[in-house]
Protein backbone atom coordinates (compact mmCIF):
# COMPACT_ATOMS: atom_id res chain seq x y z
CA UNK A 1 0.00 0.00 0.00
CA UNK A 2 2.82 2.39 1.20
CA UNK A 3 5.96 2.56 -0.43
CA UNK A 4 8.88 4.07 1.66
CA UNK A 5 12.10 3.41 3.32
CA UNK A 6 11.74 2.62 7.04
CA UNK A 7 12.83 5.04 9.03
CA UNK A 8 14.49 4.24 12.28
CA UNK A 9 13.53 7.94 13.26
CA UNK A 10 10.45 7.87 12.99
CA UNK A 11 9.80 4.53 14.55
CA UNK A 12 11.96 5.74 17.47
CA UNK A 13 9.51 8.84 18.09
CA UNK A 14 6.28 6.50 18.03
CA UNK A 15 8.08 4.04 20.27
CA UNK A 16 8.94 7.26 22.28
CA UNK A 17 4.84 8.22 22.78
CA UNK A 18 3.90 4.74 23.26
CA UNK A 19 6.20 4.33 26.50
CA UNK A 20 4.81 7.50 27.86
CA UNK A 21 1.31 6.75 27.07
CA UNK A 22 1.99 3.26 28.44
CA UNK A 23 3.33 4.34 31.59
CA UNK A 24 0.71 6.37 32.55
CA UNK A 25 -2.03 3.67 32.20
CA UNK A 26 -3.80 2.06 34.51
CA UNK A 27 -2.79 -1.66 33.34
CA UNK A 28 0.55 -1.54 33.86
CA UNK A 29 0.89 0.02 37.21
CA UNK A 30 -1.65 -2.61 38.53
CA UNK A 31 0.19 -5.31 37.44
CA UNK A 32 3.29 -3.72 38.58
CA UNK A 33 2.38 -3.40 42.31
CA UNK A 34 0.71 -6.94 41.90
CA UNK A 35 3.48 -8.13 41.11
CA UNK A 36 5.54 -5.92 43.77
CA UNK A 37 2.92 -6.90 46.55
CA UNK A 38 3.34 -10.39 45.66
CA UNK A 39 7.09 -10.40 45.82
CA UNK A 40 7.10 -8.84 49.19
CA UNK A 41 4.66 -10.57 50.22
CA UNK A 42 6.73 -13.68 50.28
CA UNK A 43 8.72 -12.25 53.51
CA UNK A 44 5.67 -12.87 55.71
CA UNK A 45 6.52 -16.79 54.91
CA UNK A 46 9.45 -16.46 56.69
CA UNK A 47 7.73 -18.01 59.63
CA UNK A 48 8.12 -21.07 57.82
CA UNK A 49 12.09 -20.90 58.35
CA UNK A 50 12.86 -22.99 55.33
CA UNK A 51 16.87 -22.47 55.95
CA UNK A 52 18.77 -22.23 52.55
CA UNK A 53 16.05 -23.69 50.28
CA UNK A 54 14.44 -20.08 51.75
CA UNK A 55 16.59 -18.83 49.10
CA UNK A 56 15.33 -20.76 46.10
CA UNK A 57 11.99 -20.71 47.64
CA UNK A 58 11.86 -16.72 47.48
CA UNK A 59 13.51 -16.72 44.14
CA UNK A 60 11.13 -19.35 42.46
CA UNK A 61 7.72 -18.01 43.92
CA UNK A 62 8.88 -14.30 42.96
CA UNK A 63 10.14 -14.79 39.38
CA UNK A 64 6.38 -16.98 39.50
CA UNK A 65 4.72 -13.84 39.99
CA UNK A 66 6.93 -12.24 37.53
CA UNK A 67 5.57 -14.56 34.83
CA UNK A 68 2.20 -14.55 35.75
CA UNK A 69 1.87 -10.75 35.94
CA UNK A 70 4.57 -9.86 33.19
CA UNK A 71 3.01 -12.52 30.35
CA UNK A 72 -0.73 -10.60 31.51
CA UNK A 73 1.01 -7.11 30.89
CA UNK A 74 2.62 -7.94 27.59
CA UNK A 75 -0.37 -9.26 25.77
CA UNK A 76 -2.51 -6.70 26.98
CA UNK A 77 -0.14 -3.66 26.70
CA UNK A 78 0.38 -4.68 22.99
CA UNK A 79 -3.18 -5.05 22.16
CA UNK A 80 -4.26 -1.90 24.01
CA UNK A 81 -1.51 0.31 22.53
CA UNK A 82 -2.24 -1.40 19.38
CA UNK A 83 -5.47 -2.51 18.14
CA UNK A 84 -6.42 0.10 20.61
CA UNK A 85 -5.37 2.66 18.63
CA UNK A 86 -7.52 1.02 15.76
CA UNK A 87 -10.60 0.92 17.42
CA UNK A 88 -10.40 4.21 19.18
CA UNK A 89 -9.38 5.80 15.95
CA UNK A 90 -6.26 7.36 17.18
CA UNK A 91 -3.97 5.63 14.75
CA UNK A 92 -5.68 7.55 11.49
CA UNK A 93 -4.49 11.05 12.89
CA UNK A 94 -0.50 9.29 12.94
CA UNK A 95 -0.65 7.50 9.64
CA UNK A 96 -2.43 10.15 7.71
CA UNK A 97 0.92 11.82 8.17
CA UNK A 98 4.24 10.91 6.25
CA UNK A 99 4.65 7.55 9.01
CA UNK A 100 4.70 4.25 7.46
CA UNK A 101 2.99 1.38 8.62
CA UNK A 102 5.93 -1.06 9.71
CA UNK A 103 7.39 1.98 11.06
CA UNK A 104 4.18 2.47 12.92
CA UNK A 105 4.25 -1.62 13.94
CA UNK A 106 7.68 -1.25 15.09
CA UNK A 107 7.13 1.47 17.08
CA UNK A 108 4.40 0.55 18.88
CA UNK A 109 6.53 -2.94 19.40
CA UNK A 110 9.42 -0.91 20.97
CA UNK A 111 7.51 1.27 22.99
CA UNK A 112 6.04 -1.99 24.90
CA UNK A 113 9.07 -4.02 24.73
CA UNK A 114 10.41 -0.70 26.46
CA UNK A 115 7.82 -0.98 29.43
CA UNK A 116 8.42 -4.75 29.65
CA UNK A 117 11.85 -4.37 30.35
CA UNK A 118 10.92 -1.71 32.79
CA UNK A 119 8.90 -3.81 34.51
CA UNK A 120 11.45 -6.67 34.27
CA UNK A 121 14.31 -5.01 35.41
CA UNK A 122 11.89 -3.32 38.36
CA UNK A 123 10.88 -6.72 39.38
CA UNK A 124 14.17 -8.68 39.37
CA UNK A 125 15.64 -5.79 41.31
CA UNK A 126 13.29 -5.96 43.96
CA UNK A 127 13.79 -10.16 43.94
CA UNK A 128 17.88 -9.22 44.33
CA UNK A 129 16.94 -6.58 46.85
CA UNK A 130 15.05 -9.05 49.10
CA UNK A 131 16.91 -12.41 48.38
CA UNK A 132 20.10 -10.39 49.60
CA UNK A 133 18.68 -9.01 52.58
CA UNK A 134 17.58 -12.46 53.45
CA UNK A 135 20.72 -13.91 52.33
CA UNK A 136 22.92 -11.41 55.20
CA UNK A 137 20.37 -12.83 57.98
CA UNK A 138 21.38 -15.94 56.96
CA UNK A 139 24.98 -15.53 56.49
CA UNK A 140 24.44 -14.32 60.58
CA UNK A 141 23.36 -17.79 61.66
CA UNK A 142 25.74 -19.46 59.18
CA UNK A 143 29.01 -17.83 58.59
CA UNK A 144 30.64 -21.05 56.99
CA UNK A 145 28.27 -20.52 53.27
CA UNK A 146 30.47 -16.91 53.02
CA UNK A 147 33.39 -19.56 52.46
CA UNK A 148 31.58 -20.84 49.07
CA UNK A 149 30.93 -17.29 47.88
CA UNK A 150 27.26 -16.68 49.55
CA UNK A 151 24.51 -18.87 49.08
CA UNK A 152 23.13 -16.76 45.97
CA UNK A 153 24.53 -16.86 42.19
CA UNK A 154 23.26 -12.58 41.36
CA UNK A 155 24.44 -12.99 37.73
CA UNK A 156 22.14 -15.79 37.39
CA UNK A 157 18.80 -13.87 39.05
CA UNK A 158 20.15 -11.04 36.48
CA UNK A 159 20.25 -14.08 33.82
CA UNK A 160 16.46 -14.88 34.50
CA UNK A 161 14.85 -11.79 34.77
CA UNK A 162 16.53 -11.22 31.25
CA UNK A 163 15.12 -14.67 30.02
CA UNK A 164 11.99 -13.53 31.41
CA UNK A 165 12.02 -10.61 30.12
CA UNK A 166 12.70 -11.82 26.49
CA UNK A 167 9.90 -13.98 26.91
CA UNK A 168 7.43 -11.39 27.65
CA UNK A 169 9.13 -9.55 24.43
CA UNK A 170 8.36 -12.78 22.07
CA UNK A 171 4.68 -12.67 23.67
CA UNK A 172 4.50 -8.96 22.77
CA UNK A 173 5.27 -9.54 19.49
CA UNK A 174 2.62 -12.41 19.18
CA UNK A 175 -0.25 -9.87 20.29
CA UNK A 176 0.85 -7.49 17.95
CA UNK A 177 0.87 -10.39 15.10
CA UNK A 178 -2.49 -11.53 16.49
CA UNK A 179 -3.47 -7.96 16.93
CA UNK A 180 -2.56 -6.54 13.60
CA UNK A 181 -5.68 -8.97 12.05
CA UNK A 182 -7.86 -8.98 15.10
CA UNK A 183 -11.11 -6.95 14.54
CA UNK A 184 -11.62 -6.97 18.38
CA UNK A 185 -9.58 -6.42 21.70
CA UNK A 186 -11.34 -9.24 23.37
CA UNK A 187 -10.83 -11.15 20.22
CA UNK A 188 -7.16 -10.69 20.44
CA UNK A 189 -6.77 -10.94 23.96
CA UNK A 190 -8.49 -14.44 24.25
CA UNK A 191 -6.39 -15.62 21.02
CA UNK A 192 -2.67 -14.22 22.62
CA UNK A 193 -3.78 -16.36 25.88
CA UNK A 194 -4.46 -19.50 23.66
CA UNK A 195 -0.56 -19.14 21.94
CA UNK A 196 0.51 -18.27 25.21
CA UNK A 197 -0.37 -21.87 27.11
CA UNK A 198 0.53 -23.97 23.83
CA UNK A 199 3.94 -22.01 23.97
CA UNK A 200 4.22 -22.93 27.71
CA UNK A 201 2.75 -26.36 27.40
CA UNK A 202 4.83 -27.31 24.01
CA UNK A 203 7.94 -28.17 25.09
CA UNK A 204 6.00 -30.74 27.56
CA UNK A 205 3.80 -32.06 25.13
CA UNK A 206 7.17 -32.62 22.44
CA UNK A 207 8.69 -34.79 24.74
CA UNK A 208 5.86 -36.70 25.27
CA UNK A 209 4.97 -37.43 21.87
CA UNK A 210 8.36 -37.60 20.71
CA UNK A 211 8.55 -41.28 20.46
CA UNK A 212 5.63 -42.48 21.62
CA UNK A 213 3.50 -40.65 19.18
CA UNK A 214 1.96 -41.11 16.19
CA UNK A 215 3.36 -39.78 12.77
CA UNK A 216 0.11 -37.35 12.51
CA UNK A 217 0.85 -36.61 16.11
CA UNK A 218 3.77 -35.50 15.58
CA UNK A 219 3.76 -33.81 12.37
CA UNK A 220 1.12 -31.86 14.03
CA UNK A 221 3.64 -31.25 17.01
CA UNK A 222 6.34 -30.11 14.11
CA UNK A 223 3.96 -27.66 12.32
CA UNK A 224 2.87 -25.88 16.36
CA UNK A 225 6.37 -26.21 17.21
CA UNK A 226 6.99 -24.02 14.08
CA UNK A 227 4.33 -21.98 14.26
CA UNK A 228 4.48 -21.14 17.93
CA UNK A 229 7.71 -20.50 20.09
CA UNK A 230 8.45 -22.56 22.79
CA UNK A 231 8.31 -19.97 25.69
CA UNK A 232 10.41 -22.65 28.05
CA UNK A 233 13.72 -21.87 26.16
CA UNK A 234 13.10 -18.72 28.49
CA UNK A 235 13.22 -20.31 31.73
CA UNK A 236 16.38 -20.23 32.34
CA UNK A 237 16.35 -20.82 35.80
CA UNK A 238 15.83 -24.68 34.95
CA UNK A 239 19.11 -24.65 33.33
CA UNK A 240 21.72 -23.70 36.56
CA UNK A 241 24.38 -25.89 37.26
CA UNK A 242 26.61 -26.14 39.85
CA UNK A 243 29.13 -23.27 38.17
CA UNK A 244 25.16 -20.99 37.18
CA UNK A 245 23.41 -20.48 34.16
CA UNK A 246 26.23 -21.20 31.09
CA UNK A 247 26.52 -17.87 29.11
CA UNK A 248 25.88 -19.45 25.96
CA UNK A 249 22.41 -20.93 26.87
CA UNK A 250 21.29 -16.52 27.74
CA UNK A 251 22.65 -15.98 24.38
CA UNK A 252 21.09 -18.88 22.59
CA UNK A 253 17.62 -17.41 24.00
CA UNK A 254 18.44 -14.08 23.03
CA UNK A 255 18.99 -15.28 19.70
CA UNK A 256 15.95 -17.27 19.65
CA UNK A 257 13.89 -14.72 20.84
CA UNK A 258 15.41 -12.38 18.54
CA UNK A 259 14.27 -14.92 15.54
CA UNK A 260 10.72 -14.45 17.04
CA UNK A 261 10.34 -11.48 17.48
CA UNK A 262 11.07 -10.54 14.12
CA UNK A 263 9.42 -12.92 12.04
CA UNK A 264 6.03 -12.15 14.59
CA UNK A 265 6.68 -8.33 13.89
CA UNK A 266 7.42 -8.73 9.86
CA UNK A 267 3.83 -11.17 9.69
CA UNK A 268 2.50 -8.12 11.79
CA UNK A 269 3.55 -5.20 9.71
CA UNK A 270 2.79 -7.19 6.36
CA UNK A 271 -0.87 -8.26 7.17
CA UNK A 272 -1.27 -4.35 8.51
CA UNK A 273 -0.19 -2.86 5.14
CA UNK A 274 -3.78 -3.38 3.63
CA UNK A 275 -5.49 -3.01 7.33
CA UNK A 276 -8.96 -0.44 6.56
CA UNK A 277 -8.60 2.24 9.18
CA UNK B 1 0.97 27.47 -17.06
CA UNK B 2 -1.65 25.26 -15.37
CA UNK B 3 -0.19 24.59 -11.60
CA UNK B 4 -0.63 20.83 -10.01
CA UNK B 5 -4.09 20.30 -8.15
CA UNK B 6 -3.13 19.84 -4.55
CA UNK B 7 -5.57 17.08 -5.35
CA UNK B 8 -6.43 15.11 -8.08
CA UNK B 9 -8.74 11.98 -8.37
CA UNK B 10 -9.74 10.46 -11.38
CA UNK B 11 -12.59 7.62 -10.97
CA UNK B 12 -12.12 6.48 -7.55
CA UNK B 13 -14.28 4.19 -6.11
CA UNK B 14 -14.19 2.10 -3.13
CA UNK B 15 -16.30 -1.40 -2.84
CA UNK B 16 -16.71 -2.42 0.58
CA UNK B 17 -18.14 -6.55 1.05
CA UNK B 18 -20.62 -6.43 3.59
CA UNK B 19 -21.96 -9.53 5.67
CA UNK B 20 -20.62 -13.54 5.44
CA UNK B 21 -21.65 -13.52 1.53
CA UNK B 22 -19.28 -10.71 0.96
CA UNK B 23 -22.33 -8.39 -0.57
CA UNK B 24 -20.81 -5.49 -2.17
CA UNK B 25 -21.74 -1.89 -1.23
CA UNK B 26 -20.61 1.20 -3.21
CA UNK B 27 -19.25 3.68 -1.06
CA UNK B 28 -17.47 5.82 -3.77
CA UNK B 29 -18.43 5.27 -7.02
CA UNK B 30 -16.47 6.55 -10.45
CA UNK B 31 -15.71 9.79 -8.25
CA UNK B 32 -13.66 12.14 -10.14
CA UNK B 33 -12.25 15.80 -8.88
CA UNK B 34 -10.02 18.09 -9.21
CA UNK B 35 -8.99 20.95 -6.28
CA UNK B 36 -6.52 23.40 -7.05
CA UNK B 37 -3.85 24.61 -5.16
CA UNK B 38 -4.74 27.83 -1.97
CA UNK B 39 -8.15 26.76 -2.99
CA UNK B 40 -10.46 26.16 0.15
CA UNK B 41 -12.93 23.20 -1.20
CA UNK B 42 -16.48 21.91 0.55
CA UNK B 43 -17.25 18.71 0.29
CA UNK B 44 -20.84 18.01 1.29
CA UNK B 45 -23.64 15.49 1.53
CA UNK B 46 -25.62 13.84 3.75
CA UNK B 47 -24.80 10.88 6.01
CA UNK B 48 -23.50 7.71 4.20
CA UNK B 49 -22.83 9.87 1.11
CA UNK B 50 -19.63 8.67 0.77
CA UNK B 51 -17.07 12.03 2.30
CA UNK B 52 -15.71 10.27 4.89
CA UNK B 53 -14.77 7.58 2.83
CA UNK B 54 -13.43 9.50 0.21
CA UNK B 55 -11.04 11.57 2.74
CA UNK B 56 -9.97 7.95 3.72
CA UNK B 57 -9.23 6.85 0.42
CA UNK B 58 -7.16 10.38 -0.56
CA UNK B 59 -5.16 9.79 3.06
CA UNK B 60 -4.43 6.15 1.92
CA UNK B 61 -5.81 4.85 5.23
CA UNK B 62 -8.38 2.50 3.27
CA UNK B 63 -7.33 1.11 -0.35
CA UNK B 64 -9.61 1.80 -3.10
CA UNK B 65 -11.39 -0.59 -5.48
CA UNK B 66 -10.50 1.43 -8.37
CA UNK B 67 -9.00 5.00 -9.55
CA UNK B 68 -6.52 7.09 -8.76
CA UNK B 69 -5.18 9.71 -6.77
CA UNK B 70 -2.47 12.40 -6.62
CA UNK B 71 -1.45 14.94 -4.07
CA UNK B 72 0.13 17.31 -5.56
CA UNK B 73 1.24 15.38 -8.33
CA UNK B 74 2.73 12.70 -5.84
CA UNK B 75 0.12 9.19 -6.06
CA UNK B 76 -1.62 9.21 -2.57
CA UNK B 77 -0.13 5.92 -1.42
CA UNK B 78 3.18 7.30 -1.28
CA UNK B 79 4.96 8.78 1.81
CA UNK B 80 5.77 11.82 0.41
CA UNK B 81 2.55 12.82 -1.06
CA UNK B 82 0.79 12.28 2.76
CA UNK B 83 4.02 14.67 4.70
CA UNK B 84 2.06 17.74 2.69
CA UNK B 85 -1.09 16.70 4.01
CA UNK B 86 -2.37 17.35 7.88
CA UNK B 87 -5.81 15.43 8.52
CA UNK B 88 -8.55 16.40 10.92
CA UNK B 89 -10.49 13.26 11.32
CA UNK B 90 -14.46 13.93 12.52
CA UNK B 91 -14.40 14.00 16.47
CA UNK B 92 -10.51 13.45 16.85
CA UNK B 93 -9.53 10.70 19.14
CA UNK B 94 -6.41 11.86 20.13
CA UNK B 95 -4.13 9.77 22.59
CA UNK B 96 -5.44 10.61 25.86
CA UNK B 97 -2.65 10.20 28.20
CA UNK B 98 -0.65 12.44 26.63
CA UNK B 99 -0.70 16.66 27.09
CA UNK B 100 -2.00 18.90 24.63
CA UNK B 101 1.45 19.88 24.47
CA UNK B 102 3.46 16.30 23.80
CA UNK B 103 0.49 15.27 21.89
CA UNK B 104 1.79 18.36 19.64
CA UNK B 105 4.94 17.86 20.05
CA UNK B 106 4.63 14.06 18.79
CA UNK B 107 2.43 14.86 15.61
CA UNK B 108 5.18 17.68 14.90
CA UNK B 109 8.01 15.11 15.05
CA UNK B 110 6.59 12.81 12.62
CA UNK B 111 5.92 15.57 10.40
CA UNK B 112 9.77 15.99 10.68
CA UNK B 113 10.41 18.99 12.96
CA UNK B 114 13.45 18.75 15.24
CA UNK B 115 15.06 20.56 17.79
CA UNK B 116 14.39 24.76 18.30
CA UNK B 117 12.11 24.61 15.00
CA UNK B 118 10.23 21.80 16.51
CA UNK B 119 9.97 23.84 20.40
CA UNK B 120 8.75 27.01 18.53
CA UNK B 121 6.45 25.57 16.51
CA UNK B 122 4.57 23.94 19.27
CA UNK B 123 3.95 27.37 21.53
CA UNK B 124 3.31 28.69 17.71
CA UNK B 125 0.39 26.67 17.09
CA UNK B 126 -0.70 25.93 20.93
CA UNK B 127 -1.74 29.88 20.77
CA UNK B 128 -2.85 29.38 17.06
CA UNK B 129 -5.70 26.94 18.16
CA UNK B 130 -5.87 28.29 21.51
CA UNK B 131 -5.11 25.47 23.65
CA UNK B 132 -3.35 27.95 26.19
CA UNK B 133 -3.77 26.84 29.41
CA UNK B 134 -4.73 23.68 28.80
CA UNK B 135 -1.79 22.60 27.01
CA UNK B 136 -0.07 20.85 30.13
CA UNK B 137 -3.15 19.04 30.82
CA UNK B 138 -3.30 15.66 29.64
CA UNK B 139 -5.87 15.14 27.09
CA UNK B 140 -8.48 13.17 28.99
CA UNK B 141 -9.62 15.54 31.00
CA UNK B 142 -10.11 18.18 27.51
CA UNK B 143 -13.76 19.12 26.29
CA UNK B 144 -14.97 18.04 23.20
CA UNK B 145 -14.29 21.38 21.76
CA UNK B 146 -10.74 21.49 23.57
CA UNK B 147 -10.14 18.52 21.85
CA UNK B 148 -10.92 19.63 18.99
CA UNK B 149 -8.86 22.55 19.05
CA UNK B 150 -6.31 19.90 20.11
CA UNK B 151 -6.75 18.10 17.07
CA UNK B 152 -6.26 20.87 15.19
CA UNK B 153 -2.69 21.77 16.79
CA UNK B 154 -1.81 18.27 15.04
CA UNK B 155 -3.25 18.59 12.12
CA UNK B 156 -1.45 22.08 11.05
CA UNK B 157 1.89 21.40 12.75
CA UNK B 158 4.02 20.48 10.36
CA UNK B 159 3.30 23.26 7.68
CA UNK B 160 1.43 20.96 5.10
CA UNK B 161 0.63 22.05 1.82
CA UNK B 162 -2.80 20.81 2.16
CA UNK B 163 -5.18 20.67 5.52
CA UNK B 164 -8.02 18.33 5.27
CA UNK B 165 -10.49 19.34 8.11
CA UNK B 166 -13.62 16.43 9.05
CA UNK B 167 -16.58 18.25 10.77
CA UNK B 168 -14.10 21.02 11.65
CA UNK B 169 -16.38 23.37 14.06
CA UNK B 170 -18.46 19.42 15.28
CA UNK B 171 -18.89 20.57 19.26
CA UNK B 172 -17.23 23.59 19.09
CA UNK B 173 -19.34 26.88 20.63
CA UNK B 174 -20.33 30.02 18.34
CA UNK B 175 -17.12 31.24 19.26
CA UNK B 176 -15.19 28.33 18.45
CA UNK B 177 -17.01 28.42 15.00
CA UNK B 178 -15.44 31.26 14.33
CA UNK B 179 -12.60 30.81 15.77
CA UNK B 180 -12.01 27.70 12.85
CA UNK B 181 -13.32 30.18 10.50
CA UNK B 182 -10.63 32.57 11.25
CA UNK B 183 -8.07 29.50 11.03
CA UNK B 184 -9.28 28.23 7.59
CA UNK B 185 -9.06 32.16 6.22
CA UNK B 186 -5.18 32.23 7.94
CA UNK B 187 -4.29 29.22 6.31
CA UNK B 188 -5.84 30.34 2.93
CA UNK B 189 -3.94 33.62 2.94
CA UNK B 190 -0.68 31.46 4.12
CA UNK B 191 -1.59 30.13 0.23
CA UNK B 192 -2.33 26.79 1.45
CA UNK B 193 -5.22 24.44 0.37
CA UNK B 194 -7.65 23.41 2.90
CA UNK B 195 -10.96 20.69 2.04
CA UNK B 196 -13.69 21.06 4.75
CA UNK B 197 -16.09 17.86 5.15
CA UNK B 198 -18.98 19.50 6.67
CA UNK B 199 -23.14 19.44 7.64
CA UNK B 200 -23.00 22.77 8.48
CA UNK B 201 -23.47 24.24 5.13
CA UNK B 202 -23.64 28.13 6.31
CA UNK B 203 -19.90 27.68 7.69
CA UNK B 204 -19.06 26.27 3.99
CA UNK B 205 -20.64 29.47 2.45
CA UNK B 206 -18.86 31.53 3.81
CA UNK B 207 -15.33 30.28 3.71
CA UNK B 208 -15.22 27.82 0.60
CA UNK B 209 -13.97 28.61 -3.08
CA UNK B 210 -15.51 25.99 -4.25
CA UNK B 211 -17.91 22.94 -2.66
CA UNK B 212 -19.00 19.55 -4.32
CA UNK B 213 -21.73 17.58 -3.35
CA UNK B 214 -21.77 13.81 -3.25
CA UNK B 215 -24.96 12.04 -2.90
CA UNK B 216 -24.25 7.69 -2.59
CA UNK B 217 -21.02 7.73 -3.72
CA UNK B 218 -21.51 9.99 -6.86
CA UNK B 219 -20.98 13.77 -7.44
CA UNK B 220 -23.95 15.01 -7.99
CA UNK B 221 -22.96 18.77 -8.11
CA UNK B 222 -19.93 21.25 -8.00
CA UNK B 223 -19.06 24.82 -8.39
CA UNK B 224 -17.97 27.71 -7.01
CA UNK B 225 -19.48 29.74 -4.02
CA UNK B 226 -21.09 32.37 -6.51
CA UNK B 227 -22.64 29.27 -8.63
CA UNK B 228 -24.03 28.12 -5.51
CA UNK B 229 -25.85 31.06 -4.28
CA UNK B 230 -27.01 32.47 -7.39
CA UNK B 231 -28.37 28.75 -8.52
CA UNK B 232 -31.85 29.06 -7.47
CA UNK B 233 -32.24 32.82 -8.20
CA UNK B 234 -32.58 34.29 -4.97
CA UNK B 235 -31.46 36.30 -3.11
CA UNK B 236 -31.50 37.40 0.90
CA UNK B 237 -32.20 40.93 2.47
CA UNK B 238 -31.40 41.77 5.93
CA UNK B 239 -33.04 44.66 7.36
CA UNK B 240 -33.55 46.54 10.82
CA UNK B 241 -36.99 45.24 12.53
CA UNK B 242 -40.31 46.09 10.43
CA UNK B 243 -43.79 47.47 10.93
CA UNK B 244 -47.00 45.78 9.85
CA UNK B 245 -47.29 48.88 7.46
CA UNK B 246 -43.84 48.94 6.12
CA UNK B 247 -44.11 45.42 5.74
CA UNK B 248 -47.02 45.55 3.88
CA UNK B 249 -45.32 48.33 1.54
CA UNK B 250 -42.41 46.34 0.97
CA UNK B 251 -45.08 43.56 -0.09
CA UNK B 252 -46.93 46.05 -2.08
CA UNK B 253 -43.86 47.20 -3.88
CA UNK B 254 -42.04 43.88 -4.94
CA UNK B 255 -44.97 42.85 -6.38
CA UNK B 256 -45.16 46.15 -8.37
CA UNK B 257 -42.00 44.96 -9.78
CA UNK B 258 -42.99 41.07 -10.12
CA UNK B 259 -40.77 39.57 -7.57
CA UNK B 260 -42.23 37.44 -4.80
CA UNK B 261 -41.71 38.06 -1.05
CA UNK B 262 -40.94 34.34 -0.16
CA UNK B 263 -39.78 34.77 3.74
CA UNK B 264 -39.78 36.47 6.94
CA UNK B 265 -37.86 35.63 9.89
CA UNK B 266 -34.64 36.67 11.70
CA UNK B 267 -31.62 35.92 10.29
CA UNK B 268 -30.19 32.63 11.34
CA UNK B 269 -27.03 33.55 12.45
CA UNK B 270 -29.12 35.99 15.33
CA UNK B 271 -28.80 33.04 18.23
CA UNK B 272 -25.14 32.63 17.62
CA UNK B 273 -24.93 36.69 17.72
CA UNK B 274 -26.66 36.88 21.02
CA UNK B 275 -24.54 34.08 22.22
CA UNK B 276 -21.18 35.61 21.53
CA UNK B 277 -22.25 38.81 22.54
CA UNK B 278 -23.62 37.74 25.93
CA UNK B 279 -20.81 35.18 26.41
CA UNK B 280 -18.22 37.75 25.85
CA UNK B 281 -20.08 40.58 28.30
CA UNK B 282 -19.90 38.12 31.00
CA UNK B 283 -15.83 37.26 30.60
CA UNK B 284 -15.85 40.87 30.35
CA UNK B 285 -17.26 41.00 33.47
CA UNK B 286 -15.25 38.49 35.10
CA UNK B 287 -12.28 40.33 34.10
CA UNK B 288 -13.31 43.35 36.19
CA UNK B 289 -14.53 42.26 38.95
CA UNK B 290 -15.89 46.02 39.75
Amino acid sequence: MTRAPFRPAIAGLIAHFTFVEAVRQRVPQVLLLGSAGLVLGIQGLREFNFGLSELKFIADLGFGAMVFFGSILAIILATQLFLGEIEERTAPTVLAKAVGRTEFVVGKFLGVAGVLALFSAAVTGLIAAMLYAREIALLRERPDLLVQGGPVRYADIAAVGFGHMLRFGVLAALSLLVASWARTKLHAVMTSFGLLVIGDLQSVAQEAYAGAGSLPMRVFMAVVALLVPDLQVFDLGDLAGTDGIPAHMVLRAAGYALCCIVAAGALAAFGFQRREL
Amino acid sequence: MTSVAAISIAGLTKDFAIGLRGTRLRAVDRLSLRIGQGEVFGLMGPNGSGKSTTIKLILDLIPATAGQCLIFGVPHDQVAARAMVGYLPESPQLHRHLTGRELVRFHGGLGGLTGRRLASRVEEVISRVGLGQAADRRLDTYSKGMLQRAGLAQAIMHHPRLVILDEPAAGMDPAGSDDIRNLVLGLKAEGRTVVIVSHQLEQMEDVCDRMAILDRGRLVWEGSREDLIGADGRCTLEVDPLSADQLAELRRWLGERGKTFREIGSPRSRLAEIFRRQTMSAQTMQRSPE
